[in-house]
């Protein structure tokens, strides 16, 4: 159910040659490598910080990092979660400079939603009708969602992120952000359930203009 | 009907879960047992799916243009200010060995010459201890001076370096 936003298997199996080539200090494999992950990296980081021009300098900081450390990089373990843990870490150094307040602010709770019935629950989940006007609607849709993630604090837009963007399984969040795997569970379910308070606030705005 | 209900609330916790498919075999099959039965739960689960399909259609930011270029430019400048710097700490590293060397040779040649004993202010300056008080004092404040001139020069280049 969950998709990983444009994985080319082919692709990933070539960045691990060059991940090797790199460690072995070869400078061109940083290039490939750079391009294989750079539309991933940066829609990570903006996700996380939410403003364009610190994202590019967090970017930037962390392939610096990768550099520096990609000697005692365990070719074992698999190297995207290794690069989104030392953006993780570069981002949320940089939030708790930033603000003093907490990263994981309290989120409202939500409410209930329409709809028909179906055979069982995952049948339901997966359907697969599409029209035009669908189409146009779904479109419509993910910009309203993209607004109402904006208003969930940093930790919860990015386990949203990993989870539903970059398809990551739970275990590997939880690597990423370095925290037990009960409590990506748990912010994943705060993080949706703050996602769905967003949505009903901007559906009640609407309705009482 | 209590039991019903205590299970209906655990369910209702676990659907959102579910739709992030963030549930285990077990817990699915039982979120799945009772949405069968249950029109509220499978209002619910249509609403939390929406969520899950919508969160993975995001719309996509670009990176800005030139961003790897950039990027690749920084790391490079930063690999050879690395290797400029492991230069100039190893040039520091020979330097030091060297005075030290050049200062054993000077004491063998300096006891040979005035016969192993040359008295300034009632200390005998040939002496091992004395010489090699005076070499350790001479060869940090080389040490401390050529650090000096390199840490300045690495704080200009610094300076000058671009942000990004």
């Amino acid at each position: 159910m969950i998709l990983a936003a444009a994985v080319n298997p082919e692709t990933y199996s070539n960045a691990d040659d060059q991940i090797l080539r790199l460690q072995r200090g070869d400078p061109e494999a940083l290039t490939a490598i750079l391009a294989c992950y750079q539309h991933r990296l940066y829609r990570f980081l903006l996700r996380m910080v939410k403003d364009p021009a610190l994202a590019d300098d967090l970017f930037q900081q962390t392939w610096l990092r990768v550099m520096e450390k990609i000697g005692r990089y365990d070719a074992r373990s698999r190297f995207d979660t290794w690069l989104f843990s030392v953006a993780h870490n570069l981002a949320i150094d940089h939030l708790r400079r930033q603000r003093s307040s907490s990263l994981d602010e309290p989120m409202s709770q939500p409410g209930a939603y329409p709809d028909d019935s179906g055979t069982t629950a995952a049948d339901r989940l997966r359907s697969n009708a599409r029209d035009p006007l669908e189409e146009l609607l779904e479109s419509e849709r993910a910009e309203i969602l993209a607004a109402g993630i904006q208003e969930l604090p940093a930790i919860h837009r990015e386990v949203l992120s990993l989870r539903f963007e970059e398809g990551m399984r739970l275990e590997q969040i939880a690597e990423v952000a370095a925290v037990p795997l009960s409590t990506v569970k748990s912010r994943l379910h705060r993080a949706l359930d703050g996602l769905r308070g967003a949505m009903e606030r901007r559906s009640q705005g609407r309705q009482s203009q | 009907m209590k039991k019903h209900e205590s299970e209906h609330d655990a369910i209702q916790t676990m659907l959102a879960l579910y739709a992030a498919d963030a549930l285990n075999p077990g817990e699915r099959r039982r979120v799945d047992q009772h949405a069968g039965d249950c029109e509220i739960c499978r209002r619910e689960l249509l609403a939390w799916g929406a969520y899950a399909s919508g969160l993975t259609q995001l719309p996509q930011p670009i990176p800005p243009q030139g961003l790897m270029e950039r990027t690749r430019m920084r790391i490079v400048q930063q690999r050879e200010a690395a290797a400029v710097r492991r230069r100039e700490n190893l040039m520091l590293a020979v330097l030091v060995v060297l005075g030290w060397a050049v200062s054993l040779a000077t004491w063998t040649v300096m006891r040979a010459v005035v016969g192993g004993s040359l008295v300034v202010l009632g200390a005998n300056m040939v002496s091992g201890v004395s010489w090699f008080l005076l070499s350790t004092v001479f060869v940090w404040m080389t040490a401390a001076a050529a650090a000096a001139v390199l840490g300045r020069r690495d704080g200009v280049r610094r300076m000058y370096e671009p942000v990004s």
